[in-house]
């Protein structure tokens, strides 16, 4: 009976033994899911959570008075720092307002490394494009100089092609959180993430319109299935989805949740980025920071998270606005606004802020930046860590550059169609680079024509014959032994190179049998200038060169003279940057800062110089290569509006593959190079073809060229001098007379004998 | 039975502490770091320049922003507002002697000889600051040595 009992007493005991059993195992088995879940949130939520595209910036503008400026190209760089008119005097960051000459303008934020400044009105005076003043509008305060932030040119973006602007949820207005919970979760602060009633509810409204018009997700588990699970629609994906949402509840509070969701949400396409995040969204939509969204705009963006790309404004804008009302009408429904609010925000216009792709602004620059950045910044890092890049790019300089080329080159096509009897991929090209002489900025570089038919950047990449543009460093090196009044044979003679005779020819003749050294290089006059090498000696020019880093190979020939080996073109403005710097070359520098997402700096460069000739030198080659200009080969330049200063060089090589055209100002320098990849004539020399795209360039960017000059260095001394014999000139006896300037070290000590003698004739025939 | 209760309670007490606390280990935003001020005009002797030379001018501005940045050891922050002030002005004499200075507390003596040339160059005709130069010029020397 006692053993009946007890076995009776097992009977029923055993199944619920069994599923207690299965029960903690159960438990234990949804605990370590549940566990291995939180780990998976958690690890994720506390690394980094989203990659952010780093972002290059070029280098802020500044601007003080009795400078002048180019109007056209000031004005468009303030649309592309989102600078927007208005009628009235400006009040928020972002607005300006023209007031005949007058510009007004609210200075949104300066944040640069090592500087940060809150935006303040300004006001700038201007007269026949010069400032005339620059001071704050709020204290009056007269301002020296004013600092312009610099502006966006590229994002780098990785593989995942998304752009979000991360905000804080204290940044949000709460009209915006009201909107987005009343668009998509009405019992957000109701529910533990899963919400059955809100499932309930979207299944009744779907089965009453007989279609899809609500779903029953809530914010928690969209952020969950965005996240963390792909987009497959099963039942294990959903059980997971609702685990995850729970756990996730569990973990943040609220507005964590509501943060994290406000920055992932997908919000529509930038061309071929995804725009992701309110606050990118509100930039994109509205031109504004998330802060600044009016009820109806954050309805908008709100309405947008159904179908981003079907309730976009740049989509179909009734459609949005529909969407947009139902959500206002929604929020009023909560009871988050009032009657008045909701009113005014239904009859509020829609007005997006015109649709613009994420620009590439100066894509061979960015190519050659991202190649000089040390190796620990990869690819990946770049595509991820939201670093900004601070760069030596002026976004003026380098629109007009692009202009000018591109003016240059078309005109040149149209003067000799031949040019143009070629495919797409086999058009005439150019590049430019320009350059601060001192600290080695480089403010432009476009390395071909365009970017999307070719990304091989001629600047950097380039190998080309420079011609006669290489003739000032044949002459650098004479300037040991010769001065620039001494005299070069212009006869014709044949040199022997390698069993062979090479006789070189003048591309224009010239007339005279002896020219001095300034006007043979003024003219560009290859007899001259090779009797000059072979006087001074190949292996010392050679020497010069790689003292200048021209890298490329160099043989000791004659015809290096007259640049008959190739160079690439930056090394070339480098070069050049050495007479314009007074004996100093600098390391072209592309990048001043790399800044983390935090503000911390992270890498900075500053310029570099090293001393590579004295700057008597440097001073005697800028005075001769402004002879060039004043009346040499490149004399076309006054004709083409260069009124201010400036020295340069041509160049041409044979059969006119290339044309090149270096020139400068004691504040800019500039290289164009114009020819075909393939080495292809181009039917005109650098004055025909590439100096006048360096005019152009010159002429519209009056806030670099202050018409100054470069200052006399103490060991360069003033001589008076025979026109004729290129001596001293013998007063009242040389009929043409001029001054020259000589290293102090080598000025000529005889006097002119020609007129000397013709002189004492006289006076002896007088007597 | 019970006694494999107590294990299973213990092990649900953990997982809730352990829920709990990776709750509260969340990090918080990092303080943004505080990026400096823009330097203020000192009252100490201003840098003069050319009269009706507007570019000097503005130059001068940034090399005397510059010097404060030097006189309270930011270095790299005056070497930006030195690099801006060439760029505007390569006539500015003086930005190339503040230029040598903040070299020299970078050790880099061979720029800061380089500068100090150029600096020579063109203040030349001014005694006074050929004086500082030239003191300038010993002291790079004397760290050269």
């Amino acid at each position: 009976m006692e053993k009946e009992k007890s076995a009776n007493k097992w009977k029923w005991k055993r199944p619920l033994a069994c599923s207690a059993a299965v029960l903690v195992l159960v438990s234990i088995l949804l605990g370590a899911y549940l566990w291995q879940l939180a780990a998976v949130i958690d690890k994720r939520f506390s690394a980094r959570r989203w990659s952010i595209p780093s972002t290059v910036y070029s280098d802020s503008t500044i601007l003080f008075p009795g400078q002048t400026v180019n109007p056209n190209t000031f004005q468009d760089k303030l649309g592309r720092l989102a600078y927007s008119t208005v009628s009235t005097e400006p009040r928020r960051k972002g607005e300006m307002r023209w007031q005949g000459e007058s510009l007004e303008i609210y200075l949104h934020d300066l944040d640069m490394p090592s500087k940060h400044q809150k935006g303040y009105p300004v006001r700038i005076e201007l007269q026949d494009s010069r400032i005339e003043s620059i001071a704050r509008i709020d204290t009056g305060e007269v301002l020296p100089v004013l600092e312009i932030e610099p502006e966006e040119i590229m994002l780098l973006f990785g593989a995942e092609q998304e752009q979000r602007e991360l905000v804080s949820i204290r940044e949000v207005p709460a009209h915006l959180k009201h909107a987005v919970i009343a668009a998509e979760d009405s019992r957000f602060h109701q529910h533990h993430g899963f919400d059955p009633r809100g499932i309930l509810r979207a299944l009744y409204t779907n089965l009453r319109h007989g279609e899809i018009r609500q779903g029953g997700s809530t914010l928690t588990q969209q952020l969950v299935k965005n996240y963390f699970l792909t987009p497959d629609r099963t039942w294990r994906r959903k059980i997971k989805e609702f685990l995850m949402a729970v756990t996730l509840e569990f973990l943040y509070d609220k507005d964590e949740i509501l943060e994290i969701y406000l920055n992932e949400i997908y919000l529509g396409q930038k061309g071929s980025i995804a725009v992701c995040g309110v606050g990118e969204a509100s930039r994109f939509y509205f031109g504004k920071s998330v802060e600044r969204l009016s009820i109806a705009e954050a309805a908008a963006i709100a309405g947008l998270i159904k179908g981003p790309n079907r309730y976009s404004p740049y989509e179909d804008i009734e459609r949005c606005r529909e969407r947009r009302d139902w959500v206002i009408r929604e929020i009023h429904g909560n009871g988050s606004i009032t009657r008045e609010e909701c009113d005014a925000a239904l009859a509020a216009p829609l007005e997006p802020a015109g649709y613009a792709t994420y620009g590439k602004k100066a894509p061979y620059f960015i190519d050659y930046l991202i190649g000089q950045l040390p190796v620990f910044y990869s690819s990946e890092a770049l595509a991820s860590r939201g670093l900004s890049l601070f760069t030596t790019l002026d976004t003026q300089v380098q629109a007009a550059a692009e202009q000018a080329l591109e003016n240059g080159l078309a005109l040149l096509e149209k003067t000799h169609p031949a040019l143009t009897s070629r495919g797409a991929d086999r058009k005439l090209q150019g590049a430019v680079v320009v350059m601060q002489p001192k600290t080695g900025y480089i403010l432009a570089m476009v390395g071909g024509r365009d970017y999307s038919v070719s990304q091989f950047n001629r600047i950097t990449q380039a190998k080309r014959q420079p011609g006669s543009a290489f003739k000032p460093f044949v002459y650098l090196t004479g300037l040991d032994r010769f001065t620039p009044s001494s005299l070069l044979s212009n006869e014709p003679r044949s040199y022997e190179i390698d069993g062979t005779t090479w006789q070189p020819k003048n591309s224009n003749p010239v007339a005279e049998h002896g020219l001095t050294l300034r006007k043979a290089l003024a003219m560009s006059d290859n007899l001259a200038t090779v009797d000059l090498a072979m006087k001074t000696g190949l292996l010392r020019i050679m020497n010069t060169a790689m003292t200048f880093r021209f890298s490329t190979p160099l043989n000791p020939r004659p015809s290096l003279a007259l640049g008959a080996f190739e160079v690439i073109p930056l090394e070339m403005a480098r070069a050049f940057c050495t007479f314009a710097a007074e004996g100093v070359q600098p390391h072209p520098l592309s990048m001043r800062a790399v800044v983390d997402e935090k503000g911390n700096m992270l890498e900075q460069q500053h310029l570099k110089i090293d001393r590579l000739i004295s700057p008597g030198k440097a001073f005697i080659m800028n005075t001769l290569l402004c002879s060039v200009v004043t009346e040499g080969t490149a004399r076309s330049l006054l004709s083409r509006g260069i009124s201010f200063p400036a020295a340069g060089k041509t160049g041409t090589t044979n059969d006119t593959r290339d044309a090149w055209f270096v020139g400068y100002t004691p504040d800019i320098l500039a290289l164009v190079w114009v020819g075909f990849d393939n080495g292809d004539s181009i039917f005109a020399g650098g004055s025909a073809a590439a100096l006048p795209i360096w005019a152009d360039l010159m002429k519209s960017l009056p806030q670099y060229t202050s018409g100054g000059w470069f200052r006399q260095p103490p060991d360069v001394v003033t001589r008076t001098i025979c026109r004729e014999s290129g001596l001293l000139a013998v007063t009242d006896a040389c009929p043409e007379t001029m001054e020259e300037f000589f290293l102090s070290k080598n000025v000529p000590v005889d006097f002119c004998r020609f007129h000397q003698t013709i002189k004492t004739d006289r006076e002896n025939g007088g007597m | 039975m019970k006694g494999n209760i107590q294990p299973f309670r213990q092990l649900c007490s953990l997982f809730l502490i352990w829920l709990v606390m990776t709750g509260c280990a969340v990090p918080g935003r990092p303080p943004v770091t505080a990026l400096p001020a823009e330097a203020v005009p000192s009252d100490t002797e201003q840098l003069p320049a050319r009269p009706g030379d507007p570019r000097e001018q503005a130059s001068i501005q940034l090399t005397e922003q510059g010097r404060m940045f030097l006189e309270t050891g930011r270095v790299d922050e005056a070497l930006g507002l030195f690099e801006r002030a060439l760029n505007i002005s390569p006539a500015n004499g003086y930005n190339y002697f503040y230029l040598s200075e903040a070299c020299i507390l970078k050790k880099d003596f061979y720029q800061a000889r380089e500068w100090n040339e150029l600096a020579a160059i063109h203040l030349r005709e001014n005694r006074v600051w050929m004086e500082k130069i030239l003191e300038q010029k010993k002291r790079i020397w004397r760290w050269v040595k």
